[in-house]
């Protein structure tokens, strides 16, 4: 998630909050190269514009995408996330990813996935899904399988509860290093914990009182700062043990 | 299809089952017991009668006005209220702007009731005119973040709002002295509602098979709450309203506790609202005191009177009876200046208002002795000036046309009967003007 320094390639703006309408790349300036655009971004003809506020960012070889934190999510294609089964179709399992429109997961984007085994989800089950495509406009696709074919962590999430975050944190969630929170709350807690970046993350252990320690630590931490962070740790695991 | 059910919460199998299931051990998802209210902030505007109360998440303001009318046939002496209830579509995804749904019309009914079957609000204070006149006090309630429990905070949000407004006092006056006249706030104080008691409504939700009770529910909990009830009370122990909705039935016992432990609540919360209110009274009252050293009344009572009867006939011809209106001000401005050519007494009224550029605050007798030997300036006169809240006065119209702004400026709030010295309130840049703006004014 760094932005490594710039090349002739990447933009100038790199790691610089850019506001939507702003030019970050001349396409014409450089020929024979693949870009990978993430979130946030556009392509109109040869220049690249951005379309969400947020900091740019960069990684190599040649990954875009803006990044900001809203309650509210935009999907965008690729991005691992939490939703909620809505309703069932013939062909589709009509999915709340907390985007502005349904998203429709194909009954068949299963690993080993036939027209025989296809998996009844009632209404309300909890999934961690993988965003295949999000155009505007269209509702967005989900797979429950990654590339390859494979299921790999994706599926339905039984027990634990989820817990509302923003798109901020969720990013935080997931970076590495790992997150302070994460860590000092592993070290003597163990939980396990599902981020969808669409701004809530569910959380699993055997006793509730320790989903609900978990959940809201994360929750609250948000708005500290770093050493309140720490402070407010310690003294949550102090008052455990 | 798509938007109406994005609209609606959608609970994951996982939470209701997690709702439960941590119920058993007497934990909440946010970390509560099971009867622990959330953090209860009130806070009041700048206007008597409006409140903001934030019951954790959930954010509710309440706005009380008043109006006369003519009484119900059966209730000659009485006066009456109303609630008012409005779900703003930013509370929730589901609300819908324009008319109450059902949830809404409920809410009101709650609150309504806990009011009316206690007798909370004195209703007899409320009548002027038996038969032909009373005070008809409306109160609004805007819904502006549903964090869960509506109700509770709703009913908190009145009480506060009831508690601070004060209505304008009432006169006979006229030529035959039955014509009743409403006295503009600046004039004559308002007076404060009589409420006898303060009736807390305390929700209860009870979520799974096995009657858990939970108060206070979040709108998670109550997305999956089996039933709830709403048990409305005041201090002394009185139930004044009891609601059940839902479908599980509840055991006798669980609802005796549920009560026991609803007044123990009430204590709480009105103890809470007691506090805000004496905060806010308090506050209100520094406000009035003066800020500077008073002059003394040169004018005889007589002339005092007379003045006050000539100011109080134009206020009958204000319709509205609101609370610190700013168009009673504008109005009996307008008003008053063409009276102004006919009275001679330029009596200090006593109380002029803050905020009221035109209002006969101004000792001008004094103020042309003291400011005999300065050059007058032409002051732009904006009626705007004479619409401007307190606040904006003090910042804006300073520099802006009349004295008696500038002074409003200087001491915000009503003053006490004694005189003020406008001599020291003023700064010699601005008496030019008040010369000039008082001989204006009595031309216009």
């Amino acid at each position: 998630m760094e932005a490594k320094p710039s090349s002739n390639l990447s933009s100038k703006f790199v790691d610089q909050v850019v506001v939507p309408g702003d030019v970050i790349l001349d396409l014409s300036s450089m020929a024979n190269q693949t870009i990978k655009l993430g979130g946030g971004l556009r392509q109109d003809g040869d220049s690249i514009s951005v379309m969400k506020a947020g900091t740019l960012r960069f990684t190599k070889p040649n990954k875009y995408w803006v990044e900001s934190s809203h309650k509210r999510y935009v999907p965008c294609a690729g991005d691992n996330v939490l939703g909620v089964v809505v309703d069932t179709k013939p062909e589709n399992f009509l999915v709340d990813i907390r985007g502005p429109a349904l998203a429709f997961l194909p009954v068949l984007a299963f690993e080993g996935g036939t027209r025989r085994n296809i998996p009844k989800f009632e209404v309300g089950t909890l999934l961690y899904v993988r965003v295949v495509n999000a155009n505007t406009g269209m509702n967005p696709e989900l797979s429950c399988m990654d590339a390859s074919g494979k299921a790999a962590e994706y599926g339905v999430l039984k027990e634990g509860y989820m817990f509302e975050s923003s798109t901020g944190l969720s990013r935080m969630l997931l970076s590495s290093p790992p997150y302070p929170v994460l860590e000092a709350l592993g070290k003597k807690l163990s939980f396990e914990i599902a981020v969808g970046i669409n701004g809530c993350f569910w959380v699993n252990a055997s006793q509730s009182s320790t989903v609900i320690l978990v959940g809201n630590a994360i929750q609250k931490s948000e708005s500290l700062s770093m050493v309140q962070q720490k402070i407010y740790l310690e003294k949550l695991l102090k008052s455990i043990q | 299809m798509d938007q109406r059910q994005a609209n609606s919460l959608i609970m994951t199998v996982n939470e209701k089952k997690f709702i439960e299931s941590a119920l058993l051990s007497d934990i909440r998802v946010d970390g509560r017991r099971p009867f622990d209210y959330r953090n209860l902030t009130i806070r009041f505007g700048s206007e008597d009668g409006s409140s903001e109360v934030q019951l954790g998440h959930t954010q509710v303001i309440g706005f009380v006005s008043a109006q006369l009318i003519q009484p119900y046939r059966d209730r000659p002496t009485e006066g009456t209220f109303a609630i008012y209830i409005e779900f703003s579509p930013m509370a929730d995804p589901s609300f819908e702007a324009g008319r109450p749904g059902e949830t809404a019309v409920e809410l009101g009914q709650i609150v309504d009731r806990g009011l009316r079957e206690s007798r909370a609000i004195d209703t007899e204070s409320l009548c002027v005119v038996a038969g032909k006149l009373v005070w008809s006090i409306r109160i609004d309630l805007h819904i502006i973040d549903n964090g869960g429990n509506l109700v509770d905070a709703a009913n908190i949000a009145a009480l506060a709002a009831l508690s601070t407004f004060r209505r304008p006092e009432c006169t006979f006056g006229g030529e035959d002295g039955q014509e009743v006249i409403v006295n503009p706030p600046d004039l004559w104080e308002p007076l404060p509602l009589i409420i006898h008691h303060l009736p807390v409504a305390v929700t209860f939700g009870f979520i799974g098979k096995e009657n858990n009770v939970v108060i206070d529910p979040t709108h998670y909990e109550e997305a999956v709450m089996g039933g709830s009830m709403t048990a409305t009370l005041n201090t002394n122990g009185d139930i004044c309203a009891i609601q059940k909705a839902g479908g599980d039935g509840v055991l006798q016992s669980v609802i005796m506790q549920c009560l026991r432990i609803a007044s123990v609540k009430a204590g709480d919360i009105t103890s809470k609202i007691k506090n805000a209110v004496e905060a806010y009274n308090t506050q209100r009252s520094l406000r009035k005191i003066k800020r500077h050293d008073p002059l003394p009344d040169e004018q005889g009572s007589i002339d005092v009177a007379k003045y006050h009867m000539e100011r109080l006939t134009l206020g009958s011809d204000v319709s509205t009876a609101g609370h610190s209106n700013m168009e009673i001000g504008s109005q009996s401005n307008e008003r008053d200046e063409t009276n102004k050519k006919n009275t001679t007494a330029k009596g200090f009224s006593g109380r002029p208002a803050s905020w009221d550029p035109y209002s006969r605050g101004v000792d001008g007798d004094a103020l042309k002795a003291s400011l005999a030997s300065r050059v007058t300036a032409p002051p732009d006169k904006h009626i705007k000036s004479s619409r401007q809240v307190k606040a904006d006065v003090a910042k804006s119209s300073q520099r802006s046309s009349d004295t008696n702004s500038f002074q409003e400026a200087k001491k915000i709030g009503l003053q006490t009967d004694e005189s003020k010295t406008l001599k020291d309130a003023v700064k010699p840049r601005q008496k030019r003007r008040i010369n000039k703006s008082t001989s204006n004014s009595a031309a216009t």
